[in-house]
């Protein structure tokens, strides 16, 4: 079993004698970094996950149904990022909370969303926001969102197999620019102009892509975001509730807004009958 | 935190292997009763006797002037190399015990590939210097090791930025920024003479010409023991050739040469002069007083090149 | 699901490679570059287990350049490929094994040979003149089979090259586009597979950069001239 727990363990930082292990801070080394973490003490704690939880399976049989199921999306333009995400939290068919926030504040110019495990996204993003405040401080400049997603995509690849669960979407402001990361628990980080992550992100692209350019105004594009959400909180079951909207641009990040999501899907949905009506109207009248 | 694979390089960032495998092995850098570490005190020493290092800063470029040793007869002067890259923006100089300094640019050099592994961005020279600086200092606190010999002139350019940097590290471990700075065999009288003619600025050729003279303070055998490198840009470097060296050289030598010549006019000319007034107001005894010849020629006069 | 392949010509490496990424059924991305320069003259395609493949190439990358510069020279392709084959050999024996497949093409400035390799995630290494690696393997062996001779020069092994492309478009259900590089005794190119002539392209771009210095793509490559310890 310590072998297991000193595998995860950075190997380069192995506490060797009493002394090492004061060195640090509560469970954290003397570079903040973690230095393990606690496993079932079964021989095969991969097996025991998949057994009792649906971390890595769709398990039915499960007893303990983690909290997963999401909408989240981000994208590029011209006036910085748009990150759109609903508020939902499901274990199994129930849903557990209707008020998440899935968008992770890791500092004033960066943001994080959560989607895959709720426990695993919240704990390492804002581990994150630590060693970014710590790279900070060391290096007097803000930290770059590669690097950030980098650091992110460096601490998980180090579990795969293990049951971590995340796909998340790292997006902020630095030197370059607006940068937009997706980093998932498989190692996967790729950058990019567009991205949604979740059960309903399917749903999200649907609208996302018809409706995409980099040159859309900052209302229009606000606009995309919220309504790719509603989009796919109408049409998952593990998506809904309610909207987050964030606006990226170059001195931060900003909170645009709240929205319900059944209250805007009847209004776009009255919107569309209005404009179809007035269409056919004005039709009538040339005839 | 990394996989098998990655542990290939982190293994040489192992601060524990620092710590020979005789664990309890006493630190033989120690305070003596007034305060001194005179480990480090005599690592300065060693600094003190190694080769001249020179580093100017101009307004885009940053410049490096080493005093290169003589190879001897049969030697191949290309093994003996005082100033290396760490990565590609980023180059060192040093001054001390050459064999150390190997060492420390190897682990210097592995940071900053490991660096770039970790978070994609190269590292910034302030960054690079504190590990440099980090590591020297752990060799003052730790058991069974000795200081480093060498004190380090760390330049090039931070990613995405166009202003010169200049670091310098000492053995115990203190690191500062410089806009002109020496280290190394008489590097008290080189800074001096830095502190006396650096100004804010300089363009490349300006600046390579004042490291060229600097260094000429300590050098006495010209072009030939001097090498210079020249960073204009991120990633941009040369080495100047022996030829455009001795050009340098040639040029400050003439100004000097025109320099003293003046003076002597000057000095001439005033003595003339003195002559004259003193013929004219009736000194019979007809001998002019001389000028003392050590007050005039000496400054600047013929002292850097023999 | 991946696919990438190679041809050796007269002095020459052709490298091509999907740029697709995604989790299950969505495609994420289509524009991700999998061929990633490792030397001035080298260049790999990863494909396998997504987030094994960059992490792999990034760390095979970083570990050429720490050679080269502590060296003063670069790894030529033949012992590039075996290190590479090592670290697969460890890998696969190891805990959490690297499930990454490798084309690695270079261009051996020492001998002005092209060499290509194809290694895959048991560490297995094959020297061979053309290669394929993941679905595409399938259907365009045979091409490269039929229209690859020796001593092949650049137009000619491009269109066995857009052979294969079009051959993977027409018989592989999955939707792929491609980017392609150009390894010789200058650097390693990237062209430009949608352009009427990328060759064309290419030399005049080789010829407007020749006085002065190499193909920027690794601008390192010549700045060690003044490295050594």
């Amino acid at each position: 079993m310590n072998a297991i727990i000193q595998n995860l363990s950075t190997p380069s930082h192995l506490p060797t004698t009493e002394e090492d292990e004061l060195k640090g801070y509560g469970n954290l080394d003397e570079m903040g970094r973690i230095k393990g973490m606690q496993i079932p003490r079964v021989p095969d704690p991969t097996a025991f996950l998949n057994l009792y939880t649906d971390s890595m399976s769709s398990n039915p049989e499960a007893k303990i149904k983690l909290a997963h199921g999401t909408t989240t999306l981000a994208f590029r333009f011209k006036g910085g990022i748009i990150v759109a995400v609903d508020s939902r939290a499901t274990a199994g068919s129930y849903i557990a909370s209707g008020t998440v926030k899935k968008v992770i504040e890791i500092n004033p110019y960066l943001l994080g969303t959560m989607a895959g495990g709720a426990a695993d996204c919240q704990y390492w993003e804002t581990y994150l926001g630590m060693r970014c405040r710590l790279y900070e401080l060391r290096n007097k400049e803000r930290i770059s969102v590669a690097a950030a997603s980098k650091i992110l995509s460096n601490i998980v690849y180090g579990y795969k197999g293990r049951g971590l669960s995340m796909g998340t979407m790292i997006c902020g402001w630095d030197k370059t620019g607006p940068a937009l990361f997706y980093v998932d628990s498989e190692g996967q980080r790729l950058k990019g102009d567009l991205f949604s992550v979740g059960s309903g992100s399917t749903f999200a692209y649907g609208v996302l892509d018809q409706g995409y350019s980099y040159d859309l105004s900052d209302e229009e594009a606000q606009e995309l975001g919220r309504r790719s959400i509603i989009a796919a909180g109408h049409r998952d079951a593990f998506s809904g509730n309610t909207c987050n909207l964030y606006h990226v641009r170059e001195n931060g990040w900003e909170f645009i807004g709240n929205y319900d999501v059944s209250q805007q899907w009847y209004e776009y949905e009255a919107k569309k009958k209005a404009a179809r009506e007035a269409a056919s109207s004005e039709m009538a009248v040339e005839v | 935190m990394f996989r098998f694979n990655f542990s290939l390089l982190s293994a040489y960032l192992n601060p524990s292997s620092l710590v020979l495998p005789t664990a309890a092995a006493i630190s033989l850098t120690v305070f003596s009763p007034d305060g001194h570490l005179f480990q480090v005190e005599y690592a300065l020493e060693a600094v003190r006797r190694g080769t001249c290092a020179v580093g100017v800063r101009g307004q885009k470029c940053v410049v490096l002037g080493v005093e290169k040793k003589s190879a001897l007869q049969l030697q191949d002067p290309r093994t003996v190399r005082k100033v290396a890259m760490l990565d590609d923006h980023i180059c060192v100089a040093f001054a001390g015990l050459t064999a150390d300094g190997r060492i420390l640019i190897d682990r210097a050099r592995i940071e900053c590939q490991s660096h770039r592994l970790t978070v994609e961005d190269p590292v910034s020279v302030e960054y690079i210097t504190k590990y440099v600086a980090g590591i020297q200092q752990k060799y003052t606190q730790s058991g069974g090791v000795r200081p480093f010999g060498i004190s380090t002139l760390i330049v090039g350019f931070d990613p995405h930025d166009t202003v010169p940097r200049l670091y310098q590290t000492e053995p115990s471990g203190i690191y500062s920024a410089w806009k002109a700075c020496a280290i190394g065999r008489s590097s008290k009288t080189v800074r001096e003479f830095l502190e006396k003619n650096f100004t804010e600025g300089l363009e490349r050729d300006e600046a390579i010409k004042l490291t060229v003279k600097s260094l000429l303070e300590v050098v006495q055998t010209g072009a030939k023991n001097i090498e210079i490198s020249v960073m204009e840009s991120y990633g941009v470097i040369t080495n100047l050739e022996q030829m455009e060296i001795e050009k340098i050289v040639a040029t400050i030598e003439a100004e000097k040469e025109a320099e003293a010549e003046r003076k002597r006019q000057r000095v001439v000319a005033t003595q003339a002069g003195q002559a004259t007034m003193a013929m004219g107001s009736s000194a019979p005894s007809g001998t002019s007083t001389p000028q003392p010849p050590s007050g005039v020629t000496a400054p600047g006069g013929e002292s850097g090149v023999q | 699901m991946e696919c990438a392949f190679a041809i050796t010509g007269k002095d020459f490496v052709l490298i091509a490679s999907d740029m697709s990424a995604g989790r299950s059924i969505i495609q994420m991305k289509s524009n991700e570059n999998k061929i990633t320069p490792v030397g001035p003259n080298l260049a790999m395609a990863c494909g396998g287990e997504p987030g094994d493949t960059s992490r792999f190439a990034d760390y095979v990358d970083r570990n050429l350049r720490l050679y080269h510069i502590r060296n003063n020279f670069p790894l030529p392709p033949p012992s590039a490929a075996s290190w590479v084959r090592r670290i697969l050999a460890e890998s696969i024996r190891s805990r959490s094994p690297y499930a990454v497949n490798v084309l690695l093409g270079g261009f051996d400035t020492t001998t002005s040979k092209p060499h290509l390799y194809w290694l895959d995630y048991l560490g297995t290494k094959a020297d061979i003149p053309y290669a394929a690696q993941g679905v595409g393997m399938y259907v365009t062996l045979s091409t490269m089979d039929k229209w690859w001779y020796e001593n092949i020069e650049r137009r000619e092994a491009l269109d066995v090259l857009n052979k294969c492309v079009d051959e993977v478009k027409k018989r592989v259900t999955i939707k792929f586009d491609f980017n392609c590089v150009l390894i010789d005794k200058d650097g390693v190119h990237s062209l430009d597979l949608k352009s009427q002539d990328p060759i064309a392209e290419l030399e005049a771009k080789v010829a407007a950069m020749k006085p002065s210095d190499p193909e920027p793509i690794i601008p390192s490559s010549d700045a060690p001239a003044i490295a050594a310890a």
